[in-house]
């Protein structure tokens, strides 16, 4: 059933074009994994301990039925806190980035991979975005904008500072040469 | 042929370097015609209408008191009228508008005061809209519509309509002059040969009513309707019976099953199908000429123009470069009748889904033959081959993940579970619908194709209907490329490109088809430089 009709018509051979299949890619900065990690760690540790001090306080003390749940859903917050660090140790290292002269590409996902292409031409705005824990280890999501609408925000998190800067300048350069929307 | 066309004629056959001027000299700011005080009273009506439901609780736990007072009726009534003159009436008084050095500014608001100032270059989308109650005075409203966000939008409420057909096209000029500037040498011709011309209109297409009946028919809103419906069935269903009992016959022994033959059930349940279908089905075609009583497609120039509208009529106009993808559309019914709806589709982006009309800003040419749809096609993209192509399909696994991974487990685990807490006879009932989630993902394999040539990009899709996408490759905003473990290990991929009128997906192909469609529409897209509005 393949390979029949659809791409005998192409002037453009296959090799002359850049291949998304032998993108470059680079990984993102290595706080950015460590950040993550602690977050989950972090507000694990705070859900669990707020469901303890709720079960321990004797203002509004709770009947023993609702004692024994909690007991449940303080071992199940754990688990799927654990699953979460777990899962954010092994997806953060499958997130990449690749810039060409051209387009931006950024990769990520664990069991279902995706890479996302923005081309700079369709590009129509730049954002660095920074929380708190970014500003407090260095760090700046990149977001563009392009006419796909908000859904379909490409977004690269964990770039060190400089790095987002330096590209997000790229972009601005690279728009200011070709006026092009 | 209305009136609006008219004046545009009247407007291209005399000169129109005279209005042009009269144009700029608008330059303060100016307050539009009174008549748009009803305008305001219509939208402070709807506006309350549409939150009635929130008004509602309130509402009710106020009546009793409420009623316990009836000396407050009047003065009551007397406050909510006297709120609803004076909003309305400032809401006139602090609507501005001026005309300066190509853009168009809008002061507007009551309490919080809106300020919008719009180049006419940046202007994506010009719309004319004449509701019921302007037609007798010869008003419309413009509405203008950017690329940008929803914010950015604006409406200049009443103008006379030889006054907003003149800026409309003192707004679709600067365009061309901009474009013809900003655009690359690769179409000079076209662009020396288009603007300032006299060109006429030329009507592509008309729909006459029984056409617009039909469309009612095939495109029914029904389902939704009747889901909507669904928590009040037993009510409805309990009245209905007391209905026809008044009438003096027992609905429920006329019913009972065992005693009549095979026919008969066969027929009751026909009539009732019809009986219930009946209703709707007119609303359907009451709403289809409501909005399409009197359709014309037009052309002037690089410009297509419709036309429609029973009670608002409406007028979209949008510029060939503008249009980002097209649809032939085909439901079941319409494959049967033989009949298309084709969707030229823009930029959505900023547009609010939930603007009453926000569905009009698209083109649609309901319900034509394939003759009309081929021509239509042809004239927007001359080249493009959206019937004749062959496309190719998804890959079969396809229909082993869904049917084989997600559908088939589900029902097994069901059927054992019923199996195991002793209802068997449930199975009875879930067998029909497996089958048919069975059915409908095989026609969705059935239907899925995709094919390419050197300009366009063409997918296939649908169920028992189906629809044809066809979009230029230069269009396309960003790709992505997605692949699963599973897919991996057997050389498929996912692909989605995301054009400014939406995303496309094509799942389950091959991997190197996949990497050669992105990286050609990368390509096509960095190497061309062609903008895509």
């Amino acid at each position: 059933m393949q390979g029949t009709v659809a791409f005998t018509n192409d002037s453009i051979s296959k090799t002359e074009l850049p291949l998304l299949s032998q993108l470059k890619f680079e990984s993102l900065s290595p706080a950015y994994a460590q950040a993550n990690r602690y977050i989950d760690l972090f507000s694990t540790l705070l859900l669990i301990s707020l469901l303890y001090i709720i079960q321990l306080q004797s203002f509004y003390p709770l009947s023993q039925e609702v004692i024994n749940i909690f007991r449940y859903v303080i071992w199940g917050v754990a688990f799927i806190g654990a699953l979460s660090i777990f899962y954010t140790i092994f997806a953060d290292k499958r997130k990449f980035y690749a810039l060409r002269e051209q387009d931006l590409s950024y990769k990520s996902g664990l069991v279902f991979r995706k890479t996302v292409s923005q081309p700079m031409l369709r590009i129509q705005h730049v954002e660095l975005k920074r929380g708190p824990i970014d500003r407090r280890v260095g760090l700046a999501k990149l977001q563009v904008f392009s006419a796909g609408g908000a859904l379909h925000t490409f977004e690269i998190p964990g770039l060190p500072l400089e790095t987002a800067e330096t590209i997000r300048q790229f972009i601005l350069d690279h728009k200011d040469v070709n006026h092009h929307g | 042929m209305d009136k609006s066309v008219q004046a545009l004629n009247n407007e291209l056959e005399s000169n129109n370097s005279q209005p042009i001027q009269d144009l700029q000299n608008t330059q303060d700011w100016q307050r539009i015609s009174p008549i748009a005080i009803l305008y305001f009273l219509v939208k402070f009506i709807t506006g309350i209408l549409s939150n009635i439901v929130v008004l509602l609780p309130m509402l009710y736990l106020g009546y009793d008191s409420f009623m316990a007072h009836p000396h407050l009726f009047a003065p009551v009534a007397l406050g909510l009228l006297a709120v609803i003159i004076t909003s309305t009436f400032l809401s006139f008084y602090f609507f501005q508008y001026r005309l300066n050095q190509d853009h168009i500014e809008i002061r507007s608001g009551v309490i919080s005061k809106k300020y919008v100032n719009l180049p006419f270059a940046k202007i994506q989308n010009v719309k004319l809209e004449q509701p019921l109650y302007y037609r007798p005075f010869g008003f419309t409203c413009l509405q203008l519509d950017t690329a940008g966000s929803a914010k950015q939008e604006a409406k200049v409420v009443a103008l006379k309509i030889d006054f907003a057909e003149q800026l409309k096209k003192e707004i679709l000029a600067q365009h061309q002059s901009v474009n013809s500037v900003s655009t690359n040498n690769h179409d000079d011709t076209d662009n020396n040969a288009l603007p300032h011309e006299h060109v006429d209109e030329v009507i592509l297409n008309t729909r006459s009513i029984p056409d617009l009946i039909i469309h009612g028919l095939t495109n029914n809103r029904i389902w939704i309707f009747l889901g909507g419906l669904a928590p009040f069935f037993d009510d409805f269903g309990n009245y209905i019976i007391e209905f026809f009992q008044g009438l003096g016959i027992d609905l429920e022994k006329v019913l009972t099953i065992s005693d009549k033959p095979m026919w008969q059930i066969g027929l009751y349940a026909l009539t009732l199908t019809f009986i219930i279908l009946l209703p709707f089905t007119l609303f359907s075609i009451a709403g289809s000429i409501i909005t399409f009583y009197n359709y014309t497609l037009s052309k002037v120039g690089d410009r297509y123009i419709r036309r429609s509208g029973l009670l608002t009529k409406y007028e979209v106009t949008m510029r060939l470069a503008r249009l980002q993808m097209v649809v032939r559309q085909q439901d079941w019914l319409d494959v049967l009748l033989k009949r298309i709806n084709l969707k030229f589709e823009q930029s959505n982006s900023g547009i609010n889904q939930f603007q009453a009309g926000a569905q009009n800003s698209r083109i649609i040419v309901p319900s034509i033959n394939s003759d009309e749809c081929l021509a239509l096609i042809n004239d927007v993209y001359p080249e493009n081959k959206m019937i004749d192509i062959a496309y190719q399909r998804i890959s079969k696994r396809f229909l082993l993940r869904n049917l084989g991974f997600i559908l088939t487990p589900i029902f097994l685990a069901l059927s054992i579970l019923f199996i195991t807490i002793d209802k068997a006879n449930v199975i009875s009932a879930i067998v029909p619908i497996y089958s048919f989630i069975s059915l409908l993902i095989y026609m969705r394999w059935l239907r899925w194709g995709y094919a390419k040539d050197d300009n366009f990009i063409y997918i296939r899709k649908g169920y028992f209907g189906v629809d044809y996408y066809c979009f230029p490759i230069y269009k396309t905003q960003q790709v992505q490329f997605k692949q699963s473990w599973f897919q991996q290990r057997h050389q498929l991929c996912s692909i989605r490109l995301i054009l400014a009128a939406g995303a496309q997906d094509i799942p389950f192909i091959l991997q190197d088809d996949g990497y050669q469609l992105l990286d050609n529409a990368l390509y096509q897209v960095e190497s061309s430089r062609q903008s895509w509005m």
